[in-house]
């Protein structure tokens, strides 16, 4: 008996733990639907409307422009960059890797607000003008260590046999990176870079911080909390959302990583 | 590894160096400047260099009773969120592929997105006419709304415990994945009983785990402004308030960086001394 109400006790509490992180997300999307202006049951009609007066505004689009370049940026560079060091780390031994791994795992243990006023005060002192650039440059910081840890991972099971066999029959090594290495691992280097994107794009401190002037979607949604009641924030949150957990959910479908 | 392999590090190592310039630069080298502008001073809203203890004095000074609540409130969240993610990702472990499938599924679409998405669902959920109270009220479980829920310190535990659950689940499902299973079967084999089986044979193995899941949720909490401002009302001042004050209006950058300093070797104190506690408890029998 004592078992059975143990488990009971659990599977309760599981599908309680599911609803507290699903349930907010699920409502802003269903309330960006609804016609009331309220986010209250019952949701009495349906529309787009709050898509369209979203839409009519400049500041969305700029917004999206803005976004679209940093994620952009982010999601090339910190593939590189990362895949790079994960091709040296990966034949590290143990104790090295491990210790790799903790070094450029630091900022991801970081809070945001942290990294973004080191940065800004560093960047003031050296007179570095606040743009999307420097926004890019702090979205490495963070982003690059799950790409480090999702490649890392994909090496690790990685049949180097048919490495040895392109180097043995002549190709250099760039060519054997080009034509075996990278073609093998390709959906695992998209996946990674969606998830730098994903991240990229759902940040605000940050970006609220480095950006100068102008906005991205997340500082969008941060200056529309601000003024007041406006449901097209639900659409706009409903975006956010739809790009990021798009994007991640498509990068765990390429990498089967599993944490 | 095979020995033919393509790359030598003596050659390749250079792979590396993009990677070290980013960190260096963009984390290592800011991180450092801070901690010395942190012993700078303020004079006609100009920073004077030098050295001096006289922020952290007035940090210690004037903020210890933010920082204590600051601590507390992120040794509650932690705690809370790590003992709930443990029950999923052990839900995940032990059950049927569709259960786990489904919880595992939560887990990583809530990941990587909506942070302040979240954070504003939180407060039309928790606010006055939210559906939180409307559904307290409608049950007969209270005859008024709760006007505590938002603008509390509760709110800034719930909405924080909701958006690092998924954090602190993951770590833990993997640790829990590395677990033979047979480890359990011996256990109980030998006449465990479930809970004791977890306790002896599965806990200890987890503490690696269970220590980062801690730590991620508490570092995140110390940090943390915009939740508490959202949903914290104007008497939840949180240590990351004070700070991102230091660097808007008032504009004391060394006080603001003393601050941060403080707050992250007190948070390193605890994440420490629950370490050092989770060791000792959880031994392997």
């Amino acid at each position: 008996m004592n078992i059975a109400y143990g488990r009971l006790a659990n599977t309760t509490i599981g599908i309680l733990c599911m609803i507290f992180m699903v349930a907010p997300l699920v409502l802003v999307v269903l309330f960006s639907f609804g016609s009331s202006s309220l986010m209250t049951f019952p949701i009495r009609g349906f529309t787009f409307g709050w898509y369209g007066a979203l839409m009519a505004r400049d500041d969305f689009w700029s917004a999206l422009a803005n976004s679209a370049t940093v994620t952009g940026a982010v999601g090339v560079a910190a593939t590189v960059i990362g895949t790079a060091a994960a091709m040296v780390i990966v034949r590290l031994r143990p104790r090295q890797s491990a210790a790799a791994f903790f070094l450029f795992g630091l900022p991801m243990m970081m809070p945001p607000l942290v990294l973004a006023l080191a940065l800004l005060s560093l960047f003031s002192v050296l007179g570095v003008k606040l743009s999307l650039v420097t926004v890019v440059l702090a979205h490495l910081t963070f982003t690059m260590p799950f790409v480090i840890l999702i490649v890392t991972a994909r090496l690790r099971d990685f049949d180097y046999a048919v490495i040895d066999s392109a180097r043995d029959l002549g190709a250099s090594p760039l060519k054997t990176f080009l034509t075996v290495t990278f073609p093998l691992i390709r959906p695992t280097l998209f996946g990674a870079a969606l998830i730098a994107m994903a991240l990229s794009l759902d940040d605000f401190v940050i970006t609220f911080f480095l950006i100068g002037g102008g906005n991205t979607l997340p500082t969008l949604v941060w200056g529309m909390l601000r003024t007041g009641l406006d449901p097209s924030i639900n659409a706009l949150g409903t975006l956010i959302l739809l790009l990021t957990i798009g994007s991640s959910a498509l990068a765990l479908r390429l990498t089967r990583y599993r944490g | 590894m095979s020995d033919g392999a393509p790359l030598s590090l003596k050659r390749d190592g250079a792979l590396l160096l993009p990677a070290a310039a980013v960190l260096a630069g963009l984390f290592i080298g800011p991180m450092l400047y801070f901690l010395v502008v942190s012993f700078f001073k303020v004079s006609l809203f100009k920073i004077v260099p030098g050295f001096d203890l006289g922020n952290y004095a007035k940090v210690v000074g004037s903020y210890g009773p933010p920082i204590l609540f600051t601590m507390g409130i992120g040794f509650l969240i932690a705690s809370v969120t790590t003992v709930l993610a443990f029950i999923v990702a052990h839900l995940i472990w032990t059950r049927g592929r569709r259960f786990s499938g489904i919880l595992l599924a939560a887990t990583l679409l809530t990941l990587f997105g909506g942070y302040l998405v979240k954070i504003y669902a939180w407060r039309t959920l928790l606010g006055r006419d939210g559906i939180v109270n409307n559904t307290l009220v409608g049950l007969g479980i209270v005859r008024e709304p709760i006007e505590a829920l938002l603008y509390s310190p509760v709110a800034v535990v719930l909405v924080l415990v909701s958006y690092l659950l998924p954090f602190a689940i993951l770590p833990l499902y993997g640790a829990l994945r590395s677990i033979e299973e047979k480890t359990i079967e011996a256990a109980r084999d030998l006449g465990a009983s479930p809970w004791a089986a977890v306790r002896d044979a599965v806990l200890p193995r987890c503490v690696p785990a269970l220590v980062t899941a801690f730590a991620l949720c508490f570092l995140v909490t110390a940090g943390d402004y915009v939740t508490p401002r959202m949903v914290g009302g104007t008497r939840t001042m949180m240590m990351g308030n004070f700070i991102e004050s230091q660097f808007g209006l008032r504009m004391n950058v060394p006080l603001g960086a003393a601050m941060t300093y403080l707050t992250i070797t007190a948070s390193i104190a605890v994440i420490a001394f629950v370490w050092l506690a989770l060791k000792t408890v959880l031994r392997p029998k």
